[in-house]
């Protein structure tokens, strides 16, 4: 089973960066438009070339419209695909010092505390988020530039967020079971490697 | 129980969690929500913000730098700047006493321009670097603690991931944020370099030596630094210049990188998947630890806590300068088992409030009016001979202008909400350069700093305590640093404009 779940989390990982990226490069190109645009409505380019830079806005060459809320929607899905492997892989941030010097039977049990609370939470955020997605589609709301539905973004994260969920789940299914049986099932926490 | 006796309760509540090992984003959120319940008395209103504040939260403009800052970062790596960096520093001053860690330093530096994060830093050019001194005859400990030093200035030389967030919790502007990082960042570089002069000093046998490098070979190593300082001028500047907005820096910048990598040949299918899975784990470390907080900030708010706590000094009649050191050292200690992020998360919320509520007295209204008068007289303005020397004089006082000099000098918007403006502004900026570096210090001071384990697992030879004897050095390098830095706050401020 593990080994499945590994694989399910790394490929929403991979999701989230090639959604990463495709943010990055829309950006550059935005970027990079708005400054050819700048520089062909420049009195120098005007002056030669009168009627060039409206010809090259014609053509696409100029900022792209609404790149502000195709990254809002986009990164929301990138880091919510980002969540499993960073919970799967024990990559959440804490401070163990405390708890070093306690017993392996104590800290095995907080472990399992800790398991059942990041499920119940990852779960209580994907259904109040399918909430939220229940509303904007039922009130139809828009983006204000590019006009596409709103509920289209939260139906993205609202996918990525499930994923998260079922992960938390399994874990803390896992963690159980490990208290239960007295066997190891995971893999020990490899802690956050950067 | 009153609101504001649950919102002070959640404290020690809140930490017990934090010292359990609960992770930090969750001990947060779940402070936060069962902290609602219990203001609200029902599970509604809680319920109700989590429909869309987990992807609100997400769905952030700014912070979408956070993820393309991180993956920058492992571009540079994947292109080989690491090595070009360290290898041009160790030309030039590698062969001085200590030389090979002077030039791991210089390497730090120059990546943590174009990286905003302390561990990549650390990692990556331990990388680089550790062999290197090992090969010149470092002793282990020295090398390990530079390499944990020099990763702090990742994250002091912008851009950095940590003055992002600062930033969007303060509402205070990214870009002259960087711009006033910068100074600090260069004074750390030599606080260390001089720290490692000294070490080398007092235990003659910790450093070898290695042969000169002749000019010619230096200037072709320092040639192939070039990508370096085009990414940095290009994220850094373009920003301050306002070519572009933050994001839109970090995408050139991860663009930029990404395709001197590609170039360089390090990006492959293989090491692009892997930067993507990294990037994925910090991103998602981070950005729990953003939602943990929006909640539980949220909870505080409804309780009125912040401003109370806020009020109440305010009103105990502490000198500023008091107040200001005890939160500094509060970091110190916090930082020792905490991680910066997360304390910068946590705290920033509730002392911000404070500190604003403070006078430092950084602009009095007599600075204003100068201030105003210079950009009125290089402007142009044109006044009678009396006025004039009227003005003058005023200006050599140091005091206020008159009403009439005002009038006559046609300055406009000279009032107190100006002053409180730029006061504000001035303050927040330099509260966080001393925040930063006081949550950086916590990274290499032992029991926890992240950066001595994350060498400490590269370099399984030197054992820990030969890493903490040396970072002691740093750390009291980092110490004078913060000393001076809050006596004279113009170094930090001298760059801004205002």
């Amino acid at each position: 089973m593990y080994p499945a779940f590994m694989k399910l989390s790394r490929f929403m990982a991979y999701l989230g960066g090639i959604m990463l990226s495709g943010l990055i490069l829309l950006t550059c190109l935005s970027v990079l438009g708005r400054s050819l645009n700048g520089m062909l409505h420049s009195d120098f380019i005007e002056g030669i070339a009168p009627g060039f830079a409206q010809w090259a806005i014609n053509l696409g060459i100029g900022p792209i419209n609404g790149d502000f809320e195709l990254i809002e929607a986009g990164i929301a899905f990138a880091i919510f695909a980002f969540m499993p492997l960073c919970t799967l892989s024990g990559g959440h941030a804490s401070v163990d010092i405390f708890t070093q010097g306690m017993s392996d039977r104590v800290n095995r049990i907080l472990r399992l505390i800790t398991s059942l609370l990041f499920a119940a939470v990852f779960v209580l955020i994907a259904t109040q988020l399918f909430g939220g997605l229940q509303t904007k589609f039922r009130s139809g709301q828009t983006t204000f530039l590019l006009e596409f539905p709103l509920w289209w973004a939260y139906a993205l994260s609202m996918f990525a967020a499930a994923v998260a969920a079922v992960v938390a789940v399994y874990i803390a299914v896992m963690r159980v079971l490990e208290t239960l049986s007295g066997h190891e099932l995971l893999p020990s926490e490899t802690g956050a490697d950067h | 129980m009153s609101d504001i006796a649950i919102g002070i309760l959640s404290f020690p509540a809140l930490l017990g969690l934090i010292f359990l090992r609960v992770p930090i984003g969750l001990a947060m959120f779940l402070a936060g929500l069962v902290g609602m319940i219990l203001v609200t008395g029902d599970v509604g209103l809680p319920f109700a913000r989590l429909k869309s504040e987990t992807f609100t939260t997400y769905s952030s403009y700014s912070l979408s730098i956070i993820p393309m800052f991180l993956l920058m970062g492992h571009f540079a790596t994947l292109g080989g700047m690491s090595q070009a960096l360290f290898k041009a520093a160790a030309g030039f001053i590698g062969h001085r006493k200590g030389g090979v860690a002077m030039a791991a330093i210089g390497a730090c530096a120059g990546f943590g321009a174009i990286c905003g994060s302390s561990l990549a830093t650390a990692a990556t050019m331990s990388r680089v670097a550790l062999p290197e001194m090992r090969k010149y005859g470092y002793e282990g400990g020295i090398s390990t603690a530079t390499l944990a030093a020099g990763g702090t200035l990742g994250i002091l030389i912008p851009p950095s991931v940590v003055l992002v967030i600062y930033a969007i919790l303060t509402e205070q502007n990214i870009a002259k944020l960087f711009l006033a990082a910068f100074i600090p960042g260069i004074l750390a570089a030599l606080g260390y370099v001089a720290v490692i002069s000294i070490y080398v000093r007092i235990y003659p046998n910790s450093a070898g030596t290695r042969g000169r490098v002749p000019w010619a070979e230096r200037l072709v190593d320092l040639l192939q630094v070039w990508p370096v300082l085009v990414v940095f001028a290009l994220v850094v500047g373009g920003i301050y210049l306002g070519w572009f907005t933050p994001t839109e820096g970090a995408a050139v910048g991860a663009f930029g990188t990404g395709l001197i990598a590609l170039i360089n040949g390090g990006l492959t299918r293989k090491t692009l998947a892997e930067s993507f899975l990294v990037t994925a784990r910090s991103t998602a470390m981070i950005f729990f630890i953003v939602l943990g907080a929006a909640f539980y900030n949220g909870f505080l708010a409804l309780t009125q806590v912040p401003q109370e706590i806020a009020a109440w000094i305010g009103g105990q009649g502490y000198s500023p300068w008091l107040v200001l050191v005890c939160i500094l050292v509060f970091y110190l200690l916090l930082g020792c088992v905490m991680d910066s992020l997360s304390m910068i998360l946590l705290t920033i919320p509730i002392f911000w409030p404070v500190i604003q509520g403070l006078d430092f007295g950084f602009v009095t209204m007599a600075d204003l009016h100068a201030h105003r008068a210079a950009d009125a007289f290089a402007a142009g303005v044109q006044l009678a001979p009396d006025m004039l020397a009227s003005v003058q004089q005023s200006l050599a006082d140091g005091v206020e202008l008159t009403r009439d000099q005002i009038k006559a000098m046609e300055i406009r918007s000279v009032n107190k909400g100006a002053l409180y403006r730029i006061n504000e502004e001035l303050v927040a900026i330099w509260f966080g350069i001393l925040v930063l570096i006081v949550v950086e210090v916590g990274l290499i001071t032992p029991p926890v700093g992240m950066n001595l384990f994350i060498i400490n697992a590269m370099d399984r030879n030197t054992p820990m305590s030969e890493t903490y004897k040396a970072v002691m050095f740093f750390v009291a390098s980092d110490l004078f640093r913060v000393v001076l830095l809050v006596l004279f706050p113009a170094i930090t401020l001298i760059l801004i404009p205002w």
